[in-house]
């Protein structure tokens, strides 16, 4: 094969081959690229298919210049082995957008700073209050019509509400558990008892996902967030000395993962209401 | 003929509000106009019909699918096109990639396939030589005629329009008026309008609906039909007239029970449509 620019060509035959789409990648791919810029092979593939032939090639040529070019994140969902269309749905996600990852990067950074800064005795109480309402502004962000434009079109679309609500949920969750996670590393001194947030996390996830069936997408979760401040204001109020929070604690924790299991179930349960706006649109 | 979309007795409340009560139709091939005023319901039914909410009470199918069930409401809407009053772009979208992404939330999976279908909808709405171009960057009148890409993604037997040529141009109206015909030949429009032109020129049957209830349903000339003798001139503003204004002749015109004697009108359908919306409290004097 030659370049137009160098003296390179595509030889006639793969020409001929391209004519009848024929030809295979990555000797497609190359052929695609070289036509773009290449007169002269261009001309030759004319003389060689037919005019129906040679506007399909255009046709598919031009089908691959437009279509969408993955970004960083669809190209990574992509590499993951996600199949094309989920991760464009992914990538449409309000709360996997850098402005929002950055964020919450962010709030993450300073907490932890500031977490450092009191030295590594008892429990990172502030880190662990703050980290499972970061994933749960993630999801509650990705569903409904406050940050999603197309919310009234994705609604009335064949595809059930409840599908795409866990496809973003899923990831979004991913990732907020993941940079909180790489937030914790930054706190060594206190062991496991960093890592309490994340039982906290699923259950506020979980529960607001269940209560939003009822609620609405904005009350669910400010609901949920509001109740898990106050749970650790009284729970401060109450506790002895410098004693975990409950919330922190053995029993707190077993509370947690139960709440976030039996939420999980009750949203399964209520998948159907997914599938239709609540109205709080109208 | 059957008709597309049989509905009965379609009622809604938001909290106080009767957004809709007791709403019956039927639609069938062709372009139907959806008349009212702010507030009539036109968003409400049409959110209803699209299923994007599920009213109070009542019943309706579309193509024989009932949207009461899970299955019914998937099968609906697969079949449906739905253009909402104040459609939302994301903001990094090209038009390509917009249309490409409802397509994908329409089941169409498969890629070379869905490109294909994609290109189709937008070289339909005259959008092939901007299908790379960010849509934050097109005018008001292409972001309308996207959307309307999007919503004839899949070929949809049943096509849900929420006012689309609000805010558009009269040279932008006019284009889209001509998508909008084309997309009825074959298929069954709603079109929910503040434009009585709209009608005129694209409907062949019109639904007037005032505070949730259905004030008239039939064709553009029975609805003209209803203003005849009932439109008349006059040198001065006739204080008895439900409606009247000042023309760029200088003259006015009057809308309501003419006294004797007075210099008649040929009706139009907005005329009609002013004097089927009288009893909704709807005065107009200019």
């Amino acid at each position: 094969m030659t370049n137009g620019t160098t003296g390179w060509h595509v030889p006639e035959a793969d020409l001929r081959a391209y004519a009848r789409a024929e030809l295979e990648p990555p000797l497609l791919w190359s052929a695609d690229t070289h036509l773009t810029a290449c007169a002269h092979c261009r001309a030759v593939l004319a003389e060689a298919a037919g005019p129906a032939a040679l506007d399909a090639g255009w046709d598919r040529l031009d089908a691959e210049l437009d279509a969408p070019r993955p970004g960083l994140l669809e190209s990574l969902l992509l590499r993951c082995g996600v199949a094309d269309h989920t991760a464009r749905l992914l990538a449409a996600t309000p709360a996997l957008r850098r402005s929002w990852l950055g964020a919450v990067t962010a709030v993450l950074l300073l907490t932890a700073a500031v977490t450092v800064a009191h030295g590594a005795t008892g429990t990172p109480t502030l880190f662990l209050a703050l980290a499972p309402l970061l994933p749960l502004a993630g999801v509650a962000l990705s569903y409904g019509p406050a940050l999603d434009p197309t919310y009234e079109m994705a609604v009335v679309a064949p595809m059930h509400g409840f599908r795409l609500l866990m496809i973003r949920t899923v990831v979004v969750l991913a990732a907020g558990l993941g940079l909180n996670g790489l937030a914790t590393l930054a706190l060594p001194g206190y062991g496991l008892r960093a890592l309490a947030w994340l039982l906290p996390a699923l259950a506020l996830t979980a529960s607001a996902l269940a209560l939003t069936a009822r609620l609405g997408p904005v009350r669910a979760p400010s609901l949920v967030g509001g109740g898990w401040i106050a749970l650790l204001l009284s729970a401060d109020a109450a506790r002895a000395g410098d004693d975990p929070l409950a919330p922190f604690t053995a029993a707190g924790q077993g509370v947690s993962a139960a709440v976030a299991l039996l939420a999980a179930g009750l949203l399964v349960r209520l998948r159907d209401r997914f599938d239709l706006s609540r109205g709080d649109t109208a | 003929m059957t008709p597309t979309v049989s509905a009965s007795g379609l009622s809604l409340r938001y909290g106080g509000t009767r957004a809709l009560d007791d709403v019956s139709l039927r639609l069938s091939t062709g372009v139907t106009g959806l008349l009212g005023p702010n507030g009539a319901g036109k968003t409400t039914l049409l959110r209803v019909l699209a299923t994007a909410v599920p009213a109070d009470r009542g019943a309706f199918t579309v193509l024989g699918h009932d949207p009461g069930t899970s299955r019914g409401r998937q099968e609906l809407r697969r079949n449906l096109g739905y253009l909402p009053q104040t459609p939302g772009f994301h903001p990094d979208f090209t038009a390509f990639e917009f249309v490409d992404y409802v397509a994908i939330l329409k089941e169409h999976t498969d890629r070379a396939a869905r490109h294909r279908e994609v290109r189709r909808v937008l070289d339909e709405a005259g959008l092939g030589d901007v299908r790379g171009r960010r849509i934050r960057k097109l005018s008001g009148g292409m972001r309308q005629r996207v959307a309307l890409a999007a919503a004839l993604v899949g070929d949809p037997a049943f096509l849900v329009l929420d006012e689309p040529t609000v805010g558009l141009d009269p040279e932008q109206r006019m284009r889209f008026r001509e998508l909008i015909a084309r997309a009825g030949e074959g298929r069954t429009v709603l079109l929910s309008t503040h434009q009585t032109e709209d009608v005129a020129m694209l409907c062949h049957r019109v639904v007037v609906l005032a505070e949730g209830t259905v004030r008239f349903d039939g064709t553009p000339a029975e609805l003209t039909a209803r203003a005849a003798d009932r439109v008349w001139s006059s040198a001065e503003r006739d204080p008895g007239a439900k409606a009247g204004w000042r023309t760029g002749l200088g003259t006015f015109r009057n809308v309501g029970d003419p006294p004797a004697g007075a210099d008649l009108l040929e009706p139009t359908l907005e005329d009609g449509y002013l004097l089927t919306l009288d009893g909704a409290d709807t005065e107009v004097t200019a």
